[in-house]
């Protein structure tokens, strides 16, 4: 030991060697004291309190343990010396003191002043080190010293050697007892901890807990936990024990800030023996007062929730491994406790997402049990059928919604989506008032965790959406009807221009006039294409309206085209024009409406005389595969652009402005095709090169469609 | 010369057919409406007859059964003639009893080929 001379207590003289009496006393004394003593402690002092004195003439007595952590030899008790604190250290490597618990045996030094390499300062005097064994591990020494050299004989260290037996016993006793204790205690802070994370306290009243008794059971000074914010990455400090004057409490740290901030990155628990002297320390915790800092990150699954500190402002205090054992028990705790608030937040703002989602929808949504009870309702429902939520829960929605006559219908809406189908249509239901709704009806089960639990209705009111189609169906029918009327007004004095240029152009002939003849030719080509016109836009209106009727026959196609070619001949050679057929010998027969595939040949064959001058008009008949008959007509007339062949099929465009004037027509010809072939099944394309002439598709099945 | 029954409510189709088929040689009588049409074709021994299929009252096809159902009518050929080529008026046109089928406006050489086949000579 390290004292100075000068401080020393000065000593009367005693006999050289003391009787067997005070010996025996000595260590009765001291059994008594261990027996009575609780915790290592008070052992110690036990000891120390039963050698020390006057009848045994020991001048220095201590104990001292050997603390896990450091290695360091800690005074425990110590007599003799006021100057010997208990809590001083002796380094690994310093003092006499040490040698017993390298080699397990007791050293007798009769003069330490021969012992150079301890205690410089010391004068004069012998010293025995006896080692402490508890449960069969050297715990500490037990040391006796005397200010005279040669002061021991065999019945001192025997007597020492007892002393320390007992002392060694007693401490194991002690560890055990205290290490149980620990156990006890921390069963009863797990148990506590639980039985928070069982019971509804809010997140910072749990982790408040949690981390109080894990400093409680750490023995530490100070405590923090924080939870990490993934959005933010940041750490927020949500409860702290003890720290400084202000609480920490709400402190935002950057990932790697700090030493939480260095546990969030690496997942991996740290021990920092100096907070002051650690390179990663944190600025904001540049004033506080602790030393040893031990972190881990709150991981659930290997993702981060947060993380919790322990720290001590003992500067002596250092955590080890059952430091950390106990902080794995608690980290797994408390990263469950803000696990379980996420999950309970995430779950409750879903609630309250969907809540709004229905409470605000305009759709009026209402869920049904198994026995077709309303279970809810919202706002939209309500509104659309005059009951409040109160009136329809519990109650049969079919009894409160339905007439006799949609019943049947809604209850196999019902019957259909309890049978796991979503099912929809079209309905009327009854409103509280008796009134009837228009409603577009979905009936959807409700299937939860694999298992139907009831159904839901959606009911969009689509009386507005109804009126709005049936004013819409009127008008249409009402304009085809007009236009049905007008070309029948139309038509009759029409016929009779027609008809009296015709009569006037034979009595000029029979007459002698015949240069009025080309006058009454004008009058009446224009009343014909007046009449064509009309007779197109009537056509183009029925297809509209829907009310174009198809008419199938089956006729044999040869007859038809010999028909087609007759009727469009004079207008063929009117430009110089050839036309020939091809292909119609084989073709047989067709199932389709005659009058429209003539009017479609011949929309088709006037369209290309007149877009061509002394050039070949050709028109093909062929069968495709059998089941369907393909009619092509080709032109080498002036073709068009790809933007002309766009616009081509629309009903009142002719591929360009000016043409119709150019080349006459009521640009009704080819939307009047398009549509008809569709109505029979076929379709119509067209392939052009401007300068190079168009080529024309008619495709329609055989059978008909 | 052939005598000709033109049953059209219409004034200036009439009197212009009328004229038409008289200057090709036909002898041609004319009823305003399918009623009287009915009473004149059944009382004239008319070698063919015009029907207009729109006519107001009894129309032409209802005109067309009753002429066909008379003993005195119900070989003469009838030719009908409708305003605006329908698919389907054709077929409701032979189903009612005409033997043949034209539409408005009156294109003369078609009409006279159609009633060419069905007299039993030609005229001139």
């Amino acid at each position: 030991m390290k004292r100075a001379k000068p401080k020393r207590r000065a000593r009367a003289r005693k006999p050289r060697r003391p009787a067997v009496a005070p010996r025996q006393d000595a260590l009765l004394r001291l059994s008594t004291g261990i027996a009575e003593a609780e915790g290592e402690t008070d052992v110690c002092r036990a000891v120390v309190g039963g050698l020390y004195g006057e009848a045994l003439g020991y001048d220095f007595v201590a104990v001292l343990l050997v603390d896990q952590a450091s290695g360091d030899r800690v005074l425990v008790a110590s007599e003799g010396w006021k100057q010997a604190p208990s809590g001083l250290r002796i380094r690994p490597g310093q003092g006499l003191s040490e040698r017993p618990l390298l080699d397990g045996r007791i050293h007798y030094t009769p003069r330490v002043t021969e012992e150079t390499r301890y205690l410089p300062t010391r004068n004069e005097g012998s010293e025995v080190d006896v080692p402490i064994l508890a449960n069969r591990e050297l715990v500490g020494v037990l040391v006796v010293e005397s200010n005279r050299p040669d002061a021991f004989d065999d019945g001192d260290l025997k007597i020492l050697a007892a002393a320390a037996n007992q002392a060694g016993i007693a401490i194991g006793r002690a560890r055990l007892l205290r290490a149980e204790r620990a156990r006890a205690d921390e069963q009863e802070a797990l148990r506590a901890t639980m039985a928070d994370l069982a019971g509804r306290l809010d997140l910072s009243t749990v982790l408040t807990a949690v981390l109080e008794r894990a400093v409680r059971l750490l023995g530490v000074s100070h405590g923090e936990l924080a939870i990490y914010d993934a959005a933010a990455e940041e750490l927020e400090i949500v409860a702290s024990y003890n720290i400084g004057r202000k609480a920490t409490t709400g402190t935002r740290m950057k990932l790697g800030e700090g030493a939480m901030g260095h546990v969030a990155r690496t997942h991996e628990p740290l021990l920092i023996p100096d907070y002051h002297e650690w390179s990663g320390r944190s600025a904001q915790y540049a004033a506080v007062d602790f030393h040893a800092v031990m972190v881990a990150p709150l991981l659930i699954g290997g993702h981060l929730v947060g993380a919790i500190a322990f720290m001590d402002r003992d500067p002596a205090r250092q955590f080890g491994a059952e430091d950390l054992r106990l902080l794995n028990l608690f980290a797994p705790q408390a990263a469950i406790a803000i696990e379980n608030a996420r999950l309970f937040t995430a779950a409750q703002h879903q609630r309250q997402y969907f809540q709004e989602l229905v409470e605000n929808n305009p759709v009026a949504i209402v869920t049904l049990d198994e026995r077709h009870n309303v279970v809810s309702c919202n706002p939209a429902f309500e509104r659309l059928y005059g009951y409040t939520q109160a009136e329809v829960v519990g109650r049969n929605l079919d009894d409160l919604i339905t007439t006799e006559e949609t019943r049947r219908e809604a209850v196999g809406y019902t019957q259909q989506a309890l049978a796991r189908q979503a099912v929809k249509g079209i309905s009327q239901r009854r409103h509280k008032s008796g009134a009837m709704v228009d409603v577009e009806v979905l009936g959807v089960p409700v299937i939860v965790g694999g298992k139907r639990v009831g159904l839901m209705a959606l009911y969009h009111d689509i009386t507005e959406l109804l009126k709005a189609r049936r004013e819409a169906e009127e008008a249409s029918r009402a304009k085809s009807q007009f236009l049905a009327s007008v070309s029948h007004e139309l038509r009759t004095p029409l016929n009779a221009i027609i008809g009296y240029s015709e009569l006037l152009e034979e009595e000029a002939l029979e007459l002698g006039v015949p240069q009025i003849g080309g006058d009454l030719g004008r009058i009446k080509a224009s009343g014909r294409l007046l009449l064509a016109l009309i007779n197109d836009i009537l056509d183009l209106s029925k297809i509209e309206a829907g009310k174009m009727e198809i008419y199938a026959e089956t006729f044999p196609l040869a007859p038809l085209v010999d028909e087609v070619t007759a009727t469009v001949g004079p207008l063929v050679e009117r430009r110089g024009n050839r036309l020939v057929v091809e292909g119609t010998a084989q073709t047989g027969s067709i199932h389709a409406d005659r009058t429209k595939l003539m009017q479609m040949l011949l929309n088709l064959l006037s369209n290309a005389s007149k877009f061509t001058e002394s050039g070949t008009i050709t028109l093909s008949v062929r069968r495709d595969g059998g089941d369907r008959v393909v009619f092509v007509v080709r032109d080498t007339g002036i073709g068009m652009t790809p933007q002309q062949m766009g616009r081509l099929f629309q009903a009142f465009t002719q591929a360009d402005a000016s043409t119709a004037s150019r080349y006459g027509g009521t640009g009704l010809g080819l939307a009047i095709t398009k549509r008809f072939s569709a109505l029979m099944g076929g379709g119509v394309t067209v392939e052009s090169v401007p300068g190079a002439g168009s080529t024309f598709t008619l495709t329609l099945p055989a059978r008909g469609s | 010369m052939p005598r000709i029954l033109l049953i059209e409510d219409n004034e200036m189709n009439r009197d212009m057919l009328s004229r038409r088929l008289q200057r090709k040689g036909f002898e041609v009588d004319m009823a305003v409406d399918g009623r009287i049409g009915v009473e004149m074709g059944r009382a004239g021994k008319y070698d063919l007859i015009l029907m207009d299929m729109g006519l107001p009252g009894v129309d032409g096809w209802e005109a067309t059964r009753q002429l066909r159902a008379a003993p005195e009518t119900a070989t003469v050929p009838i030719i009908a003639l409708t305003a605006h080529a329908m698919a389907g008026d054709r077929d409701k046109a032979l189903e009612a009893g005409c033997n043949d089928y034209d539409t408005k406006p009156i294109e003369l050489d078609r009409l006279l080929g159609k009633m060419a086949a069905l007299l039993p000579a030609a005229p001139q």
